[in-house]
């Protein structure tokens, strides 16, 4: 017998020995890195236009400067309400009314940034007949962004409180108490802005509102005061002049040396587009030689193609005073900062950096191609740090893992983990008041049907990055990798020649059942009932 | 044999819901370093009797005494606040999350503003590893996650932390129900150990009579909801275990009808 053997086993030696790579590919964020490393080299070459053969991925639209600016958009404002619903998953729970709410809270803002905010008790008055009154109780105007702000948060962490309290105390499913709230709050806003968006001529009011002042581009400028940027750009040329000699002068000749570049930049691709015009003519003229059979025509023209054409150097332009007054107006920094934190532009001098020294962000007539990343990208940033952090390193996180993995579990160890719900139910409002901000400081307008859809993608985004259902299990990183990928695809399969621009919904439905599945496997395997 | 102080009494304790009266006057004592097994048929109210203890469920009369003290609990915290560890079937557990996880959870130590402080994690994981191994478990791995680990090294982690957050009365309800042989008797050594500590009070809750004559020191027996017994272990024969187990039905007329 060989029983003595055996008890000198322990239970560690069942374990296989791990090798350097196992950490790697045991974590749950593997799958989704490799499916987002596909799609960015594919949309790298697929958008390099054909016949430019290229092996960099970033020559091609879909990674030029601009390329990346919008991707980014795309990917951050889905990914501020996904970081909040994956969240929320784990926790055990949905929230559905995501979408009705970015829409919500940025009619709420738009509406209070034009028309002020007023708190109005309505009663019944007799005299002269019955009719309703109301009774202002407060009333501001001129509301600055921030206020704006607040006031839409007081609302929308309100509700999302409400959502939450009503779950946890009456133990409905938050999907079935969340699809009333994506009903009932996509009914509200379409109620208020046909109500309060309304000339005095109209039965009903406008579903939009478009004209509010591009208020993150509000600027001081000296001696005229507080004004929008392109309003002081159109400025007379004898006030721009009068600004500029407030300019000093190391700035002057700093701005100077920029446009001096800009234009040298922008003559070099004139001439350069002039030759390319100029070759494709030759081109034309001899595909047309050789169906004609013309042979003697069909060798000068090769030769005149290989041998290149001549064409004459355009001039730069001179830098005049009015450039540069309209240079220095542009580098004014906004004298509103809120509303530039959401809706503004980030990263301007790594972009500016890349185009004077870098010789990498030029459009095809050699002006700088983007001014920099969308503010929404900073904003999703550092919700996606805050929401890691505490995650995976405080109390409260610990406190969510449980609360969706084991409830009563969670429970009997004294975890208020209807309180972690309700935080949760109301850090979702947040984050789509957020979003609503970023998209109404940018755009300047707001409609009715605005985050319409997000809710289903914010879900799909945390369950593309490992978020299981049930809770309990998910990280951020994951949650990040979901939103690329699910950001991205669009794009990635606009660019495949040949190919219906719809497949990237076919291939996001089968990733989202393949995600859902290993995740499940994933979550099985920690269980223990595999 | 010297006079000991129980650590816990219950006397008289009744528990009514609506007309149903799960147990009806039932005394109790346990002294410390003494595992006292309570023993009954399916439904005979010993996990009533311990959701009272735990403070799940208010007594509708009699007393609990902890240490001479009163004991009035409302609600699981309480009970725990005043040293009574429950330690359920289903262990209160997060499976998908790690040892250490686990045995902070609710109460993680961590620096910062309430929910929001950092835990430790470093000093977490040493005092996991070090009451692990003080109950007879060594665990390599405090990430690991509780998923993957044995039933009897779950049993193990849920009594180590119910001691170490200050249990002085340690409750198991049917620890060793569910587990393979060898899982069995690594919990028994773990109660075992416990009941060496010396200062702390075990109540076992079990259908197995083996397991209770393996690490019992004294004996309640339950049926529909009152006490049909108590005594020693030396002072009981393994006959009147099996019958007072069974509520007082001669396991030997049980041969008989399936005999039949
Ligand atoms: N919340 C409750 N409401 C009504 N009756 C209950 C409740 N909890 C338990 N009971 C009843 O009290 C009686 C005792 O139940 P209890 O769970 O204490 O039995 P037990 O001794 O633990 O049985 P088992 O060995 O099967 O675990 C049962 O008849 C049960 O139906
Ligand atoms: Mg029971």
């Amino acid at each position: 017998m060989n029983s003595s053997q055996q008890t000198q086993r322990q239970e560690s030696d069942r374990q296989a020995d791990k090798k350097w790579y196992s950490p790697i590919f045991s974590r749950p964020e593997i799958g989704p890195l490799g499916v987002m490393l596909i799609l960015f080299a594919m949309l790298g070459y697929f958008s390099i236009p054909e016949g430019e053969f290229s092996l960099n991925p970033f020559s091609g639209e879909g990674f030029n400067a601009l390329g990346i600016r919008n991707n980014f958009r795309v990917i951050a404002q889905l990914g501020i309400v996904a970081l909040a619903a994956g969240m929320l998953i784990i926790a055990g729970e949905f929230d559905l009314s995501v979408g009705s709410m970015i829409g919500f809270a940025g009619g709420c803002m738009a509406m209070i940034l034009k028309w002020g905010f007023a708190i109005v008790i309505p009663y019944i008055s007799f005299k002269g007949g019955f009719h309703f009154e109301g009774l202002k109780i407060l009333e501001i105007t001129n509301v600055s962004p921030l206020t704006a702000i607040l006031i839409t948060l007081c609302f929308t962490l309100a509700f999302g409180w409400f959502q939450g309290f009503l779950i946890v105390k009456s133990g409905i499913a938050s999907f079935i108490v969340t699809l009333g709230g994506l009903f009932f709050l996509r009914g509200v806003t379409e109620v208020s802005y046909r109500a309060f968006n309304r000339a005095p001529d109209q039965t009903a009011g406008s579903t939009t509102v478009t004209d509010l002042p591009d208020i993150k581009n509000i600027i001081n400028v000296p001696g005229h005061g507080e004004m929008e940027r392109d309003a002081a750009k159109a400025l007379p040329n004898d006030q721009l002049l009068e600004i500029l000699s407030t300019v000093p002068a190391h700035t002057i000749a700093k701005i100077t040396e920029n446009l001096t570049y800009v234009n040298e930049k922008v003559a070099a691709n004139k001439t350069i587009l002039a030759a390319k015009k100029m070759i494709g003519t030759l081109e034309k003229s001899l595909e047309g030689a050789k169906k004609s059979g013309n042979e003697s025509m069909v060798e000068i023209l090769t030769k005149k193609i290989e041998a290149g054409v001549d064409v004459p150097a355009v001039a730069a332009k001179a830098v005049t005073d009015l450039d540069i007054a309209k240079a220095y107006i542009d580098t004014i920094i906004t004298a509103r900062p809120v509303a530039n934190f959401f809706g503004g532009d980030i990263m301007e001098p790594v972009f500016s950096w890349l185009y004077y020294t870098a010789d990498w962000n030029v459009n095809l007539y050699g002006n700088q191609f983007a001014k920099g990343m969308y503010s929404c990208l900073m904003i999703w940033f550092l919700i996606a740090l805050a929401c890691y952090f505490i995650l995976s390193r405080t109390q409260a996180g610990n406190w969510i893992y449980s609360t969706g993995g084991n409830l009563s579990a969670a429970q009997a160890n004294g975890v208020p983990t209807n309180k972690v719900k309700i935080s949760l139910f109301m850090f979702t409002a947040f984050c789509a008041t957020m979003f609503a901000a970023c998209q109404v400081f940018e755009v300047n307008t707001a409609d009715t049907a605005k985050g319409n859809l997000k809710e289903l993608e914010a879900i799909a985004a945390a369950v593309i990055g490992g978020v299981v259902l049930t809770g309990g299990f998910g990280t951020i990183g994951g949650i990040i990798l979901g939103t690329i990928i699910f950001g991205i695809a669009k794009e990635a399969f606009f660019y495949i020649p040949g190919i219906d621009g719809s497949f990237y919904r076919v291939f996001l439905g089968a990733v989202l059942v393949t995600a859902a599945l290993t995740n499940e496997n994933i979550r099985k395997r920690i269980m223990g009932s595999v | 044999m010297n006079k000991k102080i129980p650590l816990i009494e219950i006397k008289n304790l009744v528990k009514r819901f609506g007309n149903f009266t799960a147990l009806n006057g039932v005394s109790l004592d346990v002294y410390p370093g003494e595992v006292h097994a309570l023993l009954g048929d399916n439904g005979a109210g010993k996990s009533t009797l311990i959701k009272v203890l735990a403070g799940v469920h208010p007594a509708t009369s009699g007393s609990i005494i902890i240490d001479g003290k009163e004991g009035k609990f409302s609600t699981p915290r309480q009970a725990t606040d005043a040293g009574i560890g429950t330690v359920y079937q289903d262990l209160a557990l997060n499976a998908l999350t790690s040892v250490t996880r686990n045995f902070f959870l609710g109460r993680e130590i961590k620096k910062g503003p309430g929910a929001f402080g950092i835990m430790q994690m470093k000093e977490m994981d040493n005092i996991t590893i070090e009451e692990m191994a003080k109950i007879g478990i060594n665990i390599s791995d405090p990430t690991q996650a509780v998923g993957t680990m044995s039933g009897g090294q779950r049993q193990t982690l849920a009594i180590a932390r119910a001691i170490y957050f200050g249990a002085k009365i340690l409750i198991l309800d049917e620890p060793t129900s569910a587990l393979g042989q060898k899982q069995q008797m690594e919990v028994l050594k773990t109660i075992k150990r416990v009941q060496k500590l010396g200062h702390i009070a075990i109540i076992l809750i079990t259908h197995n009579e083996i397991h209770a004559r393996l690490i019992a020191d004294r004996y309640t027996f339950l049926s529909l909801g009152e006490v049909i017994g108590k005594g020693l272990a030396e002072e009981l024969g393994g006959d009147d275990i099996k019958k007072l187990m069974a509520g007082g039905t001669e396991i030997g007329d049980l041969r008989d009808e399936l005999g039949a």
